[in-house]
C-alpha cells in the first residue's frame, strides 16, 4: 500500500472519529440538563415532601409545616376545566381537518392551528383576562380553565389530524362498504382505531399546559386557601411556585421546591403513560 | 358488424359491436341482477369508464379483466356507488340493480351498499375488534341489538364463508390475529353478514398464496349458489377458474363480454385475443 | 396481418418448436407415403424397406410433440388461439402417425405383391392414392396456414374417397371370382385401397383439427357443413 493511501485512511478515520465524538457530546448536552433538574430538585425538595405537604394548607410565614393541598386539587380542577374546552374543541376540529373539509379551507386551518401552537402562553392569559377577568369583574377558575383550554386546542386538533390520517383508507372503506353511515364510520372505525394516538395528543397537552404558570397569573390568580367555588380565584401548584420562590422566606423556598418535585414527577409520569400507549399501539400493528 | 356467438349449453345470444361496444345478455335467457346502461365515469377532467353498457346475471360470477388502469375497478366500484368516495366524481348513464336505478336522485348510497356487499384487495379486518365483532359491526352499527339474532348470524355468516370450523373457539381473539386468508374469509363473512344481494371482489387474492386462493375460489364457487358475484382480477386463470361471464375491458372501454370459456378459447376481438395471450404492448 | 409477438420470448420460442416437430413430422409421413406407392407402382423393395423403416423415426415425434405440448401446458397456461394451437398440434400428431402407419401398411403389401407377376389391376390404385395424398397435404397446409376453407374443402374431398375406394374393391373382388388364382394379390390390392381411404379419413381429422385452430369452430360430425 502507498503511503499516501495510508496517510489518506488516516485522516478520514480521525474525520470519522471527530464527528461521532461530535454527537456524542450533543446527546450528552441534551440529557444533561435533565439529570441536572431532577438532581437539583430532589436535593432540594425531597427534604420537604411529606405526608403534610399533601394534605396541610399553607401555613403562615413562620409557622413550620403546612403543605400545598388547595394547589394540587386546584391544578387538577383547572386541567379538568382546560380538558373539558380544550379535548372536544380540539378532538372534533382535529377530525374535521382529517376526515372533512376542503383541501383549502384545511391548509388555512393547519396553518392557524401551527401559528396559535407558537403564540406564548402569556399572551393567551392576557387574552383571556381582556375577555373574561374585565368582563366578569374578577379573576375565576373558570378563566384559568378557559386559558388553559384555548392553548390544548391546537394542540390536540394537530395531534388528533395525524392520527386520524394514519388510519389505512381500507377501513374506511370496509364500513362504508357495509352500508354503514359515513359518521358512524368515523366514530367506530376510525376514531376507535386511532383512540391510542387521540389519548396520547391529549395526555401530551395536559402534561404541556400542567406546568404553564404565566397564562393563569392574570386567570385563575391564585388563592392560599380552600376554594370550592369556581368563579372565584384557585390556586394552582405552578402559580404557587411562583409565588414562593420570589418570596424572601426560606421555608416557602423549601415548600418551592417540594411543588416543583411533585409537579416534575407528574408530568414524567404522564410522559411515562404516553410511552406506554404508544408502545401498546406500535405492538398490536405489526 | 354484428356476431353471433352460441354459448353452450342453453345458447346466449350476445351482439358485438366493433365500435361501440354494447354487449348484453339476453333477458328471456338469463336472470340479471344489474342493467348497466351507457355508463360514464369521470373522475374531474379524466374520463375513467366510457359509455360501458353490460348486463350481469344473477347467481354466477362475472370476472373483469384488463391492464392496470383500464377502469375494471371503478366500474366494480360503480356498482355500490363506492366509487363516489374519491371527490370530483361525474356519472352518466344508469345502472339498474333488479331493476332499479342505483343512481335515482333520492337512493342512499349507504342502502345500495347494504345491498351490494364488498371484498377488497387487502384483507381489512377491523383491528380493535374481536373475529366476532368483525362481522357482526355492519348489523350492530346499522342498528340490530337483538343478541341472539346477532349470534345467529355470526355463525351463518362464518359458516358460509368457510371459515366457522377454523375460528368458532376463538371469536374474541383480535380479527388481525389470523392468517393472510383467513383474515380475507373473516372479509367475506362480515360483508355476507348484512345479508347483500350482490358481493363485489376486487382482486381478492392477489395478497394471498396459492393455498388461501384456492380456498377463497372454492368459497365464491358456493356463494354463487346464493350471491351474484362480481371479481376484479388480474389473475387469467383465476378468471377461467371461478366465473361463467368474462369482461374484458381497455381504456375505460368494454372490449368483450361474453362466457368466460368463449372469451378464453375464441375471443370475437382481436385486443382481447392479444391480452390475454400475453401479447400486449 | 402481422401477430404480435408474446412478451414471453420463451412461450413463442415453445410454440414455434412445437409448430416445427408437426411440420417435420407431418414431412417425413408425407415422404414415407410416397415411398411406399412408388414401392408398390415401381415394384421397388428398396423403396418399400426405407418406408417400413422410417415409421420409427415419426413415432418419436409423436411422442415429443406430446411432451411438448403437455410442457407448454404447463409453462404458459396457453389461452385463445395459443390454447387452440396446442390443442390441435397434439390432437392431429396422432393422426399423422396413423397416417405414416397406413403407409408401412401399404409398403409390407407391396413388397408381398412385388413376389409374384405383375398386376395390371395396380393402376386402379394410382387415382386413389393421388386423392389421399392431396388431401393430406392440403390438411397440412389449411394446419400451418391456418386456412379455414381449404380444411373445410378436405374434408368434403373424403367422400370421394371413399366412392373411389368402393368402386376399386367392388371391381377387384370382381376379378378375385373370375382369376382365383391371383386372389391374394387382389386381395393386397383391396388392403391397400382400404389402407389409402384411412389415409383420407386421418387427413380429414387433421383438417377438422386445423379449422378448429384457426376459427375454434368443432365441425366435426356435422350432416352438413354450412360455409359461413
Amino acid at each position: 500500500m502507498h503511503s499516501k493511501d495510508k496517510d489518506r485512511h488516516r485522516w478520514r478515520k480521525f474525520k470519522s472519529g471527530l464527528v461521532s465524538f461530535g454527537t456524542l457530546a450533543a446527546a450528552v448536552l441534551v440529557i444533561a440538563p435533565l439529570g441536572l433538574v431532577f438532581f437539583h430538585l430532589l436535593v432540594n425538595g425531597a427534604g420537604a415532601v411529606n405526608w403534610d405537604f399533601f394534605t396541610q394548607l399553607p401555613k403562615p410565614v413562620g409557622a413550620p409545616g403546612g403543605g400545598m393541598v388547595n394547589a394540587i386539587v386546584g391544578s387538577l380542577e383547572l386541567l379538568a376545566l382546560g380538558s373539558a374546552v380544550g379535548i372536544p374543541i380540539g378532538v372534533l376540529g382535529g377530525v374535521y381537518l382529517a376526515e372533512y373539509g376542503s383541501a383549502r379551507g384545511n391548509a388555512m386551518l393547519r396553518f392557524i392551528a401551527d401559528v396559535l401552537n407558537g403564540v406564548p402562553s402569556i399572551t393567551w392569559g392576557v387574552v383571556v383576562y381582556g375577555l373574561v377577568v374585565l368582563r366578569f369583574k374578577g379573576f375565576s377558575a373558570y378563566a384559568g380553565g378557559l386559558a388553559l383550554g384555548l392553548i390544548m386546542i391546537p394542540l390536540i386538533l394537530r395531534t388528533t389530524e395525524e392520527v386520524i390520517l394514519l388510519v389505512p383508507n381500507g377501513y374506511r372503506e370496509a364500513s362504508l362498504a357495509l352500508g354503514i353511515a359515513r359518521w358512524k364510520t368515523i366514530v367506530n372505525v376510525v376514531m376507535k382505531t386511532a383512540s391510542k394516538g387521540i389519548i396520547t395528543g391529549i395526555l401530551l397537552a395536559l402534561a404541556r399546559i400542567g406546568g404553564e404558570t404565566a397564562p393563569l397569573l392574570f386567570t385563575a390568580f391564585g388563592n392560599r386557601f380552600w376554594n370550592h367555588d369556581l368563579s372565584q380565584p384557585i390556586a394552582a401548584l405552578p402559580l404557587q411556585i411562583f409565588t414562593y420562590a420570589i418570596s424572601p422566606y426560606d421555608d416557602w423556598h423549601r415548600q418551592a421546591w417540594a411543588g416543583a418535585l411533585v409537579l416534575v414527577m407528574g408530568i414524567f409520569c404522564i410522559n411515562v403513560l404516553v410511552r406506554i400507549l404508544t408502545r401498546d399501539r406500535a405492538g398490536t400493528s405489526t | 358488424m354484428i356476431n353471433l356467438i352460441m354459448a353452450a349449453p342453453d345458447p346466449i345470444v350476445l351482439e358485438t359491436d366493433d365500435r361501440t361496444p354494447e354487449s348484453a345478455l339476453d333477458s328471456d335467457e338469463v336472470r340479471l341482477t344489474f342493467e348497466v346502461h351507457n355508463l360514464s365515469i369521470w373522475y374531474g377532467d379524466k374520463r375513467a369508464i366510457d359509455s360501458v353498457t353490460l348486463n350481469v346475471p344473477s347467481n354466477a360470477v362475472t370476472s373483469i379483466i384488463g391492464p392496470s388502469g383500464c377502469g375494471k375497478s371503478t366500474f366494480l366500484r360503480s356498482l355500490n356507488r363506492m366509487h363516489e368516495l374519491v371527490p370530483g366524481t361525474r356519472v352518466d348513464g344508469s345502472v339498474l340493480l333488479l331493476g332499479e336505478n342505483l343512481y335515482a336522485p333520492d337512493v342512499d348510497p349507504a342502502i345500495v351498499r347494504r345491498r351490494v356487499g364488498m371484498v377488497f384487495q387487502k384483507s381489512n379486518p377491523f383491528p380493535t375488534m374481536t373475529i366476532g365483532e368483525n362481522v357482526t359491526i355492519g348489523l350492530k352499527l346499522n342498528g340490530v341489538r337483538d343478541r341472539k339474532f346477532l349470534n345467529e348470524r355470526l355463525e351463518k355468516s362464518l359458516r358460509m364463508a368457510a371459515l366457522w370450523d377454523e375460528v368458532k373457539d376463538d371469536l374474541h381473539k383480535a380479527g388481525t390475529s389470523l392468517s393472510g386468508g383467513q383474515q380475507q374469509r373473516l372479509c367475506i363473512a362480515r360483508a355476507l353478514a348484512v345479508e347483500p344481494e350482490v358481493i363485489l371482489m376486487d382482486e381478492p387474492c392477489s395478497a394471498l398464496d396459492p393455498i388461501a386462493t384456492a380456498k377463497i375460489e372454492e368459497l365464491i364457487h358456493e356463494l354463487k349458489k346464493n350471491y351474484t358475484i362480481v371479481i376484479v382480477t388480474h389473475n387469467m386463470q383465476q378468471a377461467g377458474r371461478v366465473s361463467d361471464y368474462t369482461a374484458f375491458f381497455y381504456l375505460g372501454r368494454l372490449i368483450e363480454f361474453g362466457p368466460t370459456s368463449k372469451i378464453f378459447s375464441n375471443p370475437s376481438d382481436k385486443q382481447t385475443e392479444d391480452y390475454i395471450t400475453g401479447r400486449f404492448g | 396481418m402481422v401477430t404480435p409477438k408474446h412478451i414471453l420470448g420463451n412461450f413463442d420460442e415453445a410454440l414455434s418448436s412445437l409448430r416445427n416437430n408437426v411440420l417435420m413430422m407431418a414431412g417425413l409421413a408425407e415422404r414415407t407415403l410416397d415411398r411406399a406407392i412408388r414401392g408398390l407402382l415401381q415394384r421397388d423393395d428398396n423403396l418399400c424397406v426405407t418406408a417400413i423403416a422410417d415409421d420409427e423415426e415419426i413415432d418419436q415425434l409423436e411422442k415429443q410433440i406430446d411432451k411438448d405440448g403437455v410442457d407448454v401446458l404447463l409453462r404458459f397456461q396457453p389461452v385463445a388461439s395459443d390454447l387452440r394451437r396446442v390443442v390441435a398440434a397434439m390432437k392431429l400428431s396422432p393422426n399423422v402417425e396413423r397416417i405414416a402407419d397406413q403407409a408401412t401398411n401399404i409398403a409390407r403389401r407391396a413388397r408381398k405383391l412385388n413376389k409374384h407377376a405383375p398386376l395390371p389391376e395396380v393402376d386402379l390404385i394410382v387415382p386413389i392414392q393421388a386423392h389421399a395424398m392431396s388431401m393430406f397435404k392440403d390438411s397440412i397446409d389449411a394446419f400451418t396456414r391456418e386456412d379455414v376453407e381449404l380444411g373445410r374443402a378436405v374434408v368434403a374431398r373424403d367422400k370421394d374417397l371413399d366412392l373411389m375406394n368402393k368402386k376399386a374393391g367392388r371391381l377387384l373382388t370382381d376379378r378375385m371370382a373370375e382369376d382365383p388364382k391371383q386372389l391374394r394379390g387382389y386381395l393386397n390390392l383391396i388392403f391397400i385401397s382400404r389402407c389409402l381411404e384411412r389415409v383420407g379419413d386421418h387427413a380429414t381429422n387433421i383438417a377438422e383439427d386445423a379449422v378448429y385452430a384457426a376459427a375454434a369452430e368443432d365441425i366435426r360430425h356435422q350432416t352438413a357443413t354450412v360455409a359461413t
